[in-house]
Parts: C-alpha cells; sequence; structure tokens
C-alpha cells in the first residue's frame, strides 16, 4: 500500500491519509466506509456540550456521524451544520446514513442524509437541508439552506428542485458479480464498491 | 443528450398503434413473439423510438401477459398526495376542496423557487421587546435572499402562514382598488364608471366561472365540461354516455351540432376591459424602475395569476403537492407496483420489476477494464487510475472496435439467449456490427455461496487479455467469460463513417457536412433479445394433490409441469461516438 492511501480501521473503514481530518474525537464512522484524499471532515466543529444535572459536563457530542458502505468521494468539505441563535453562532450534528456515495468536490453541511442517497459531484448541500432516503442529486445541484428533499425524487439545478422520479427499480441490479461490470449500482448496495476501492 | 457512454436501453411498445394486439397474441399462452415485429429491424434514430427507450430500472413486467411494461403501456392510479416539503400527507378529499398546495407553512420563492422559511424579525435594536410589537416574522429565501419584507409581508404568528396571507392579500387588493379609483378620477377619461366597478382578479375568477356555468347548463343541460356524478343519474346523461361507447357510425349520426355560446360581456360576467389607466400605470411604473423590476416567464408561470408583471407584486407561491402512485398493465388490468400509502414510508405492496424477470444487458470496451462506472466517477484502485481508459467520445470510423456484451440473469432458471444484431446499424452512421457468439447460456441467480464454490471452475480467459495492446484474438461461436448467473460475449463494431463515405474518396460537400447533426456521429446498436427457460408451473404441485384426492376425475391438463417459457425485446446499444469532424 502506497503511503498515500487509505488506511483501514479496524472496523473495515478506508481512509486516505491525505484526507483533513479535524476532531477525530467527535467523528463516527460506521465501519466499512470509505474517506477518499483531501476530504475535510470538521469533526472540531461540534455543538457546544452541555452541563448536566448533576453538575458535570456532558461528553462532547458528536460533530458527524457517517453510517456504513458510504462512499466520501476525493475533494468533498463535511462542514456540520451552523447558525446563530441567541447572538451566539452554534454549530449542530451532522448524520449521513449507509449506503450513500457522495461524489467529488462535493460540500455537504446538510443536518441528515438518509440512506441509499446517491449525490452527484460538484453539488453544494446548504446547512440543515434534509436528505430523505432513496434520493438521486445530479452533479452540480445546489440545495438551499433548510431545503427538505423527500424520497424518491431527482434533484437538480440552482437552486434545486425536484425534476423527476426515480424508477421503482432504482438501486436495484447490482447483484450480478463478475463479468467485467461493477457490481454496484446508484442507490444500491455499496458493498462491493468498498471492497473494490483500495 | 448528456447520456454518458456506454449505456443500455430498453425499448416497449415500438409500434405503439399495434401493440395492443400484440400484447393480445401473446398473451395467449402461445408465447411465439411476432414476427412481424421479429423481422423489422428496430431504428432508435426514428423520431418515434424517443418515446419507447427507458433504462431497465424504469421499467416493470407484467407476470401474465409475460411482457416488460413501461409508461406507455402502464395506468396510473394515485394511491396519496404529500407535500414534499413539510412530507405531510394530504388526504383526498381536501385535495379535492382546496386543490393540489400545500395548506400548511409550505411556500416557494417567488423569485427562485427555493423553499422559503418563516423567520423571526430581529430587532435592530433591544429597545423593543419581543411581545410590544405584533408583527415579527417574514418569509425568507435561503438561497437568492429574497424576503416577504420586499414585498412588505411581515406576520404576526409564525403558524397559519397561509391565512394570513390571504388576509393581506385581501386587503392589498383592495387599496389597489382605491388607489386606481382615485387616479381615474383624476385622469379626464369618459368610461370612469367602468373603471369604479374595476373587481379584483379573485372577483373577476368567481364571476367568469359562475357566468359559464350558468352558460352551460342553459346551452344543454348536459354539458360535456361538468363532471358532478350525480348527472350520470339523469336519463339525458345516459343517452350521452351510450353514445360514448356507441360505434363510430352511430355516434356521428346521434351526436348533435354544439349550439355555439356567447362569451362575457361585462366585468361582471368576469369579463376583464383594457383599460387604458392601468396599462398607463404600468409603462409609467415600467420607465422608471426599469427591465429588472418585470417578472421573467418562468416566474410568472408559478404565480397564482401568470399576468404578474413586475417583481414587487410576486407573490409567494404555495409548494404543489406530489402524489405516489400505483401502476396497473393497460391490457389486462393486474397491478404491477403498489407503493405504500404513507410518504415516510419507501417500501412496496407489490413491485413487479423487468430487471427481476428479463437479462440486464451491459457492454463496454474489451480493452477498458477500469473505466469508472459514470455514476461514480472516482477512481477505485492506484491501478485504475494509471490504467488507459477507453474514449468512448473519441471513436475512429473504420476501426474495428472489440466490445464486451455482459447478460446478467435475475431469474432462479437457466437461460438460453439468442441475440440478434442489423449486420449495418440503421441511419446515417453505417456501422458494422458482428456479435461472435450470438447464441449461448446464462446460469441461473442461485445463491452467492455456489460461485465462491465454483470459482475454480469457472471458465475464464481472462489472461489472454492486454489492456492497450490491439485486437485480441476471440473466436467466434465461443463465449468470453462466463459466471454464476451471467456470460459475456465479444462483440465487434466497425464504426461507420459520418457522412457515409470515407473522407479520403468522396470530399464531403459543406452542404452534406451540414446535414449532419450530433446525433449522427453517436454509435447505437438494436440488439434483439430472445430468451427462453424451462420453469416450474407454480400450480403444479397444487394440481398434482387435486388428482390425488379426486382420482380420475381430473384426468390431464397439459399446461402443468414443467414449461418452456419464451420472451423476447429490442434493446439499444450506445456504445460511443465517432469522433474526428
Ligand atoms: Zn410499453
Ligand atoms: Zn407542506
Ligand atoms: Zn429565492
Ligand atoms: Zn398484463
Amino acid at each position: 500500500m502506497s503511503p498515500d492511501l487509505e488506511s483501514i480501521t479496524d472496523t473495515g473503514n478506508k481512509i486516505s491519509r491525505r484526507a483533513q481530518i479535524t476532531g477525530t474525537a467527535n467523528i463516527t464512522l460506521g465501519g466499512k466506509t470509505v474517506i477518499q484524499s483531501d476530504v475535510v471532515l470538521r469533526g472540531d466543529l461540534h455543538r457546544l456540550p452541555q452541563r448536566k444535572e448533576d453538575g458535570t459536563m456532558e461528553r462532547t457530542p458528536t460533530a458527524i456521524s457517517i453510517g456504513r458502505y458510504t462512499v466520501i468521494s476525493s475533494g468533498c468539505v463535511l462542514r456540520p451544520p451552523g447558525r446563530n441563535s441567541g447572538g451566539t453562532w452554534r454549530y449542530y450534528g451532522m448524520k449521513v446514513g449507509d449506503n450513500v456515495f457522495v461524489g467529488p468536490n462535493t460540500i455537504l453541511s446538510s443536518a441528515s442524509i438518509s440512506s441509499h442517497v446517491h449525490i452527484g459531484a460538484s453539488c453544494t448541500l446548504g446547512d440543515f437541508s434534509i436528505i430523505n432516503s432513496n434520493v438521486k442529486i445530479l452533479p452540480g445541484t445546489v440545495v438551499p439552506a433548510l431545503m427538505v428533499v423527500p424520497p424518491g425524487v431527482v434533484l437538480g439545478g440552482q437552486p434545486a428542485r425536484v425534476v423527476g422520479e426515480l424508477g421503482e427499480g432504482w438501486g436495484g441490479g447490482g447483484n450480478g458479480v463478475g463479468g467485467g461490470e461493477e457490481a454496484w449500482t446508484e442507490g444500491g448496495e455499496l458493498r462491493e464498491l468498498v471492497r473494490a476501492i483500495r | 443528450m448528456a447520456q454518458q457512454f456506454p449505456y443500455t436501453y430498453y425499448a416497449c411498445c415500438i409500434n405503439a398503434s399495434s401493440s395492443a394486439s400484440l400484447v393480445q397474441k401473446r398473451s395467449s399462452h402461445t408465447t411465439t413473439a411476432d414476427e412481424e415485429d421479429e423481422d423489422r429491424t428496430f431504428d432508435p434514430r426514428s423520431p418515434r423510438a424517443n418515446y419507447s427507450l427507458y433504462p431497465l430500472e424504469h421499467l416493470l413486467y407484467c407476470d401474465d401477459c409475460q411482457q416488460i411494461r413501461c409508461p406507455r403501456c402502464y395506468t396510473e392510479e394515485i394511491v396519496a398526495w404529500y407535500c414534499p416539503s413539510c412530507l405531510f400527507d394530504v388526504p383526498n378529499t381536501q385535495v379535492r376542496t382546496e386543490g393540489n398546495r400545500c395548506q400548511r407553512n409550505c411556500y416557494n420563492c417567488p423569485i427562485c423557487t427555493s423553499p422559503l422559511q418563516v423567520n423571526p424579525l430581529e430587532h435592530s435594536s433591544h429597545l423593543a421587546p419581543e411581545s410590544s410589537n405584533g408583527a415579527s416574522y417574514f418569509l425568507g429565501c435561503p438561497y437568492c435572499n429574497w424576503s416577504s419584507l420586499d414585498i412588505g409581508v411581515e406576520f404576526a404568528k409564525h403558524t397559519g402562514i397561509t391565512a394570513q396571507l390571504a388576509k393581506l392579500k385581501t386587503a392589498r387588493q383592495s387599496q389597489a382598488k382605491k388607489e386606481r379609483e382615485e387616479r381615474a378620477e383624476n385622469t379626464d377619461s369618459n368610461d370612469n364608471n367602468a373603471l369604479n366597478e374595476r373587481p379584483t382578479r379573485d372577483d373577476l375568477f368567481s364571476n367568469l366561472k359562475s357566468f359559464y356555468k350558468d352558460a352551460l347548463s342553459s346551452a344543454n343541460p348536459v354539458n360535456p365540461l361538468s363532471f358532478d356524478p350525480t348527472l350520470y343519474n339523469s336519463p339525458p346523461s345516459v343517452t350521452r354516455l351510450m353514445n360514448l361507447y356507441a360505434p363510430p357510425s352511430v355516434k356521428r349520426a346521434k351526436a348533435a351540432k354544439p349550439t355555439p355560446m356567447r362569451e362575457a360581456h361585462s366585468t361582471s360576467e368576469g369579463l376583464l376591459p383594457l383599460s387604458p389607466v392601468d396599462e398607463d400605470m404600468s409603462i409609467a411604473r415600467m420607465a422608471q424602475a426599469g427591465w429588472d423590476s418585470l417578472s421573467s416567464t418562468a416566474q410568472r408561470s408559478q404565480q397564482q395569476h401568470p399576468t404578474t408583471k413586475f417583481v414587487q407584486d410576486l407573490w409567494p407561491a404555495q409548494t404543489r403537492l406530489l402524489t405516489r402512485r400505483a401502476k396497473r398493465c393497460a391490457t389486462c388490468r393486474h397491478i404491477l407496483t403498489k407503493p405504500d400509502s404513507k410518504i415516510s414510508s419507501t417500501r412496496y405492496r407489490i413491485r413487479i420489476l423487468a430487471l427481476d424477470k428479463v437479462p440486464r444487458l451491459s457492454i463496454r470496451a474489451l480493452s477498458a477494464l477500469h473505466t469508472p462506472h459514470p455514476s461514480f466517477p472516482i477512481s477505485v484502485s492506484s491501478t485504475a487510475a494509471t490504467a488507459p481508459r477507453f474514449e468512448y467520445e473519441n471513436l475512429r470510423p473504420g476501426v474495428m472496435v472489440q466490445f464486451l456484451l455482459t447478460l446478467h440473469n435475475p431469474l432462479f432458471e437457466p437461460i438460453r439467449v439468442t441475440l440478434g444484431t442489423p449486420a449495418v446499424t440503421p441511419g446515417k452512421l453505417a456501422s458494422r456490427v458482428t456479435v461472435l457468439c450470438p447464441q449461448f447460456e446464462v446460469g441461473a441467480n442461485t445463491d452467492v455461496w455456489d460461485e465462491a464454490l465454483n470459482s475454480s471452475t469457472t471458465l475464464s480467459s481472462k489472461g489472454k487479455m492486454q489492456p492497450g495492446d490491439g485486437p485480441v484474438q476471440a473466436e467466434a461461436g465461443k463465449v468470453w467469460e462466463r459466471g454464476r448467473n451471467w456470460t459475456s460475449v465479444v462483440v465487434e463494431i466497425v464504426p461507420g463513417f459520418p457522412g457515409g463515405a470515407p473522407t479520403g474518396i468522396v470530399p464531403r460537400t459543406a452542404e452534406e457536412e451540414e446535414e449532419l447533426d450530433e446525433e449522427d456521429t453517436v454509435v447505437e446498436v438494436p440488439v434483439f433479445v430472445r430468451f427462453e427457460y424451462e420453469y416450474e408451473h407454480p400450480d403444479a404441485a397444487v394440481f398434482e394433490k387435486m388428482r390425488e384426492e379426486e382420482g380420475a376425475r381430473v384426468k390431464e391438463v397439459p399446461e402443468m409441469g414443467r414449461q418452456t417459457r419464451e420472451v423476447a425485446f429490442w434493446t439499444v446499444l450506445g456504445v460511443g461516438r465517432v469522433a474526428g469532424r
């Protein structure tokens, strides 16, 4: 393995040595997840710990949590959403589900991205946007802050709007392995893609 | 077209006019495909083809008709309405009374369509406590920074925006009316009276609506525009229904000529007469505020009144509802998909997909082992990053390229496949196509472990392959590679010359150059896929039991037991684009 390629963690996450990760303690990865080179994970931008009833401080809240078989392509920036609340700037957690593909150079500040979401390259997902499961976001889409995207749609444009519906079979058909064809499809299981990435 | 090469489209309803009869022929148990259909090569370049080609995941399958089903041969039924913004399931009754717009607090920006947010109005100083001022909320666009304050709209509460907006609008309309009247008084015009009576747009609409309603009911008691279900009880509507279903000749004789109707004459009937005062006002406003003050066509189309001229008059648009729909086979009426009615669930109660029923075809250049999947534009491994990539966008005319066509079998039975392609592709770019092995078997979609256990025995000729080194020796009549439920065969394609003739021999005229559009450089190969398999009739076991119980009474039913089923369809493989123009 060459030095700039992935290091594999105990839970099977593949993390590029060229990824820029801050606040590692506040980031959880579900396992078998890929973080490619030049990805920026801002784990340092977390919600402030609250004082518990017994007077002690709670643990530092999780800034970014990513599920299993999710691929964050090179050049992406994951910056937890933040807003001005009562005169101070506060950050909130960001949650990314399982089997999510994020294309290269996309900037994420969503509050949550559910499972089986396919995000194209060079998108911008604004603060506190919520992407429901089974959504395809076309390359170059700009999702406004706070936008809620319903499940089963194709999203595109600047600003993003629903441009179509996904076929009933979306995410299916990735069962055949071999024959020189990839075993992963948009919105389907990304286990094989994660396995293939070296 | 933005589609990236290579791609596979499946054809359905190629011959729309005769598809109904075709379907019936096929469904009548004999599964032989229509001969006529087979003889004619499907031409992906024909204007009609646009409406019959789909990616596999968009197609459904009817088990009864044993056919692929596309949007042209299934019907849709709305299962549920929901708001895409607040994900609220809107009851059907509400949709009927309130229309297809979210009645909660969901609004879209009149400028850019982004969903609007209700924001508290932050007071610049701490002097005013929040409770002192009634209006303290506004609608804001997080994308373009439009704010309802731009059009002078504030809200007292952060809920019930629709009701508050409606109130504001009524107030504003009466205000506008007053202004107009004042202006009309000042101007020296002789139609002052008409202007004074000028109703608001909403009034105008209801006037016009009642005018047409009256006109229709008086003109002919049973009007074709009315959908009032109570009318179906009346004898005239029964006659009308009978007319609808009667043979055309009878219908023509009986149909009476409709009496011409009068149009609206006055504002009380909903007519909006051209008012010089209004026009003068608009022109003055345009002259003053300039081009930027005018709304765009797209913005107007979002508005309730599409004649809204000025950005300043654009009103936040209520979010349109979306639907979840069930789909039925148009021929046999069997249900093909039925989603859960709850938006929170992505499950389907019924879902019969084409990709579970017919083999999946995928094509790629034989020399391109590591071309990234178009949807996953990443380099999977370090070797992939450095490996030579096949340029699908840059095929050379007259130079043979070897492609690998792989068929995946989703069925639990092995299938026998026959592929048919025209020797020369239809269209101006006549490319030559040879499938080296047009007849082969594809294994059953059995357990994945079978493959793992049998991996040593899978036939593989990968060793021959040298990426980047000229054509490989692929034997005619033999499959290239085979796995658990997939088989790959080599397809040799010689891309044609754009314009028909090799450039060196016949120089192309400028006219001919012009005739070629971009689409004529795309190499698309129509492939007829026919596959057959043996299957156990699902009722065979039941029937066997019945025979045991009832003895001789049930004698023989030849259709039971193992049967052969044959399915056929056209596909189009987009293998690339010819370069060099
Ligand atoms: Zn069809
Ligand atoms: Zn809503
Ligand atoms: Zn806007
Ligand atoms: Zn049917």
